[in-house]
């Protein structure tokens, strides 16, 4: 039978498999175009020179001869530090901070904000270290200890910021409402959700109003990145929320406001097992004990009435 | 044609006694077992009364048996959504006070108690909590009329009387009563088979009794509610329902069932029927007048040879086909018609068929003196059956879906039979009486005198018609016995896992 069978295949007409060859073909030239178009817009990027790469994703913390901001000011940096730890820090900051290297850790202690990994490439941390040494010499320094914005923000409206949290008011370029990940003390008992942290302490945490404006701006962590950077934020949102976080600022959230979670969490269920009480009520009834109850009162109803 | 083996049951109702031996013979040889203490796979009830489980026949409590919807049937409980939805708490249980709590003596007491005045006494102690418990109710607390305004008042079958009946029922002079033992049915198209979510319940292939696998059990208790009868019940200690087994190890070694056997009265009748499998749907879905009808139907004979080539191609054995020719069940149920199928409305085809009680017709008080000139002439049971104790509407709602044609006419032929016998023995009744009642109850004298034997000089072997069960030939319809020969032998010996 199996004999049969081959041989049967094997003899099937030519143009019967002359899709399978086109189809085929036709599926390994376009993966060899779409791997070829890749490999070119690598080499573009390179070609930058790492100025892109600082714009979207050091310049929301960093300033090039500026002064301090959220990060050190990073004017010279290539000469102070030793080339190699640097490259080690920028490709990946937290598993340097982990194995306990004394400037990495000196580092986490002088500024508010951990940096971020950034997910760059070796070839994206040499042509970024390769673009802040070219600007360092460029630019001159200023007095050393000035704290400077990164970008101009226009002032932020709390009222606004609140409504953009809760999603009151829809994001200009179509982003998710911040409560659908994190909650915060000032939108409400029952708060937001709980994927992302808690922000009620965001606002020391993130070094105020600059760090989190930055923050929001670059957005650097895994997780918000994959989300916003396809939908950034306006300026106007960035300042709004910034002031909205700020305004919530506290170390914890009030202890009222989680009894009061509490208390509607307690008022829900006992609702519920009401409902369900009420809904059921005939459940555990049986047949035999209303059948005596129902006679006995008829019993009584008929003859203790008469003496 | 797909000829099959049933063993079926009748129980003459006549000859009913009400003594609950046959409760007792089964309780004492299948369920004195822990977590079987309220289980009564027999039980005899007193009607008018609500039985036992209270008022088990009250289908929109119940929810047992199938409904006919359109050209299908469908279970009365659920359908496949709502069973899944239902998996975990099943809603149509009877609850253990509606079985009843199960209860012993203190016994040692009446032994140990000190010296005094009082006699000592065994207080009730209840088998469930293990304390003392005051009894409110037992699985034949309604017996003989016990608690009448409560129970026999309940009775669901009065439902379809005149309020007129009802009322002359608990009339002194008029009170009546007679006795319904019941098994396990072991139906030709089962609701709890149909409703068990495991399919751990099976109809045995060679003699269509039903079993529940204690392997494949799951607790989920819908063959409890899914059983019209509420033959099925939950075993609290193995976790697994149970029910009659209609004592097959006893029948596989040529022995009539316990509660057959030990039966005082000698009213039941245990025989092989032989019918067609094609036809069960068919059956279970003919209208309420004609389900009686349609059940004598399915039934074959079993000395057309046709209806033998077929049914030895399906593997019955040639004694099972005489157990058939000789069975007095085929008898009672389709050559004369006598023995009818309780609640056939719950279409699952059951296979025990009662032969309805020849209740007393009425006597007259005449100053206070009972009137025998009243009765004059037997003749007129004839014709008087509007004016039995017991309405013939509710035997028509016990034995035949409300058609009450047929009541009358298995009645006008056991009068028949009766006043053919009187007229030979007592000789108070005339021939011509005689040939009245015979063309009344459309009987001739040779059937009158088979009925009469059967009934009242029957031997064992003609009350209970076993045939051999070749279990070393049954064997082969699922397994084989020569590849099986020595996993198979004894079966599975290991103890269900206890789980209290």
């Amino acid at each position: 039978m199996t004999g049969d069978q081959s041989s049967g295949y094997c003899s099937r007409p030519w143009s019967a498999r002359i899709p399978f060859g086109r189809v085929s073909l036709a599926y390994f030239l376009a993966a060899a175009a779409f791997a070829l178009i890749q490999v070119s817009a690598t080499a573009a990027a390179r070609a930058d020179d790492g100025s892109t790469i600082f714009a979207t994703k050091c310049a929301a913390c960093h300033t090039i001869g500026k002064g301090k901001s959220v990060g050190p000011d990073l004017k010279g940096i290539t000469t102070i530090q030793d080339p190699a730890w640097l490259a080690k820090w920028v490709a990946a900051p937290s598993a340097l901070i982990n194995s306990g290297d004394p400037t990495a850790t000196k580092l986490v202690k002088q500024y508010p904000l951990q940096m971020p990994d950034l997910g760059l490439s070796s070839a994206d941390v040499n042509a970024v270290l390769a673009y802040v040494a070219q600007q360092s010499g460029s630019v001159a320094k200023t007095a050393k200890g000035a704290v400077v914005p990164v970008a101009a923000l226009p002032p932020g409206d709390a009222a606004v910021g609140r409504e953009i949290f809760v999603g009151g008011v829809r994001l200009h370029n179509g982003g998710p409402a911040c409560m659908a990940c994190h909650s915060i003390s000032g939108i409400g008992a029952l708060g937001g959700g709980t994927l992302g942290p808690d922000l009620t302490d965001a606002y020391r945490k993130y070094g105020g109003t600059a760090g989190l404006e930055s923050f929001l701006a670059s957005v650097p962590t895994p997780t918000m990145s994959a989300v916003w950077t396809k939908n950034p934020l306006t300026p106007q949102e960035i300042a709004n929320l910034a002031a909205f976080i700020k305004e919530g600022a506290v170390a914890e959230r009030p202890l009222d406001a989680i009894g009061k979670l509490t208390l509607m969490g307690g008022l829900a269920l006992i609702i519920l097992i009401l409902i369900a009480a009420v809904y059921w009520r005939r459940r555990l009834l049986g047949v035999r004990k209303p059948l005596v109850e129902r006679a006995n009162m008829l019993f009584y109803r008929k003859y203790a009435r008469r003496s | 044609m797909d000829i099959r083996a049933q063993v079926s049951m009748v129980f003459h109702l006549d000859k009913c006694i009400g003594c609950h031996t046959c409760s007792i013979a089964c309780k004492n040889i299948w369920t004195d077992r822990k977590g079987t203490e309220y289980m009564w796979w027999n039980n005899v009830e007193t009607k008018p009364g609500t039985g036992y489980p209270t008022t088990w026949e009250d289908q929109e409590k119940y929810k047992g048996g199938w409904v006919k919807d359109g050209d299908k049937l469908r279970l009365r409980l659920q359908g496949r959504t709502e069973g899944l939805g239902n998996i975990f708490f099943n809603p149509n249980l009877p609850t253990i006070d509606d079985y009843y709590e199960p209860w012993t003596y203190q016994y040692d007491e009446l032994f140990n108690a000190p010296e005094g005045d009082d006699q000592p006494t065994a207080r009730p102690i209840s088998l469930i909590t293990g304390k003392p418990m005051d009894i409110e109710a037992g699985p034949n607390w309604d017996d003989d009329l016990g608690g009448s305004p409560i129970y026999a008042s309940n009775d669901v079958n009065l439902e379809k009387l005149t309020d007129h009946e009802r009322e002359q029922l608990n009339e002194v002079e008029r009170l009546v009563f007679f006795y319904l033992p019941r098994i396990c049915n072991h139906c030709l198209n089962p609701s709890c088979v149909g409703a068990c979510p495991s399919g751990a319940i099976y109809k045995r292939g060679e003699d269509g009794i039903v079993l529940i696998s204690q392997e494949k059990c799951r607790a989920w208790r819908m063959c409890v509610s899914g059983c019209p009868y509420k033959k099925t019940y939950y075993n609290w200690s193995t976790g697994k329902s149970e029910k009659c087994i209609l004592c097959y190890p006893r029948l596989e070694t040529g022995q009539a069932p316990a509660c057959f056997h030990s039966c005082v009265g000698r009213i039941r009748y245990l025989g092989l029927l032989l019918y067609d499998a094609d036809r069960i749907q068919e059956t279970a879905l003919a209208d309420e007048a004609n389900l009686v009808q349609a059940q004598r139907d399915i039934i074959q004979d079993p000395f057309d040879p046709l209806i033998i080539a077929a049914a030895q191609a399906n593997g019955i054995t040639t004694q099972q086909i005489s157990a058939a020719q000789n069975s007095p069940t085929y008898k009672f149920v389709k050559k004369w018609g006598t023995a009818l199928p309780l609640h056939p409305e719950f279409r699952t085809l059951p296979q025990l068929f009662y032969v309805p009680p020849m209740l007393p017709v009425l006597g007259k008080m005449k100053d206070g003196i009972y009137d025998s000139s009243a009765v004059e002439g037997m003749g007129q049971m004839l014709n008087s059956l509007e004016k039995a104790r017991i309405p013939v509407r509710y035997m028509a709602s016990l034995f035949s879906a409300g058609n009450e044609e047929i009541i009358k006419e298995v009645y006008r032929k056991n009068i028949a039979v009766r006043l053919y016998k009187r007229a030979q023995r007592v000789k108070d009744i005339t021939a011509e009486e005689v040939q009245q009642a015979l063309a009344i109850g459309k009987t001739t004298p040779e059937e009158c005198e088979a009925i009469f034997n059967l009934t009242s000089l029957p031997t064992m072997e003609e009350r209970f018609v076993i045939p051999a069960m070749a279990r070393e030939e049954a064997i082969e319809q699922s397994l084989d016995p020569y590849t099986h020969k020595p996993a198979a032998g004894f079966g599975y010996r290991e103890a269900p896992a206890r789980r209290f």
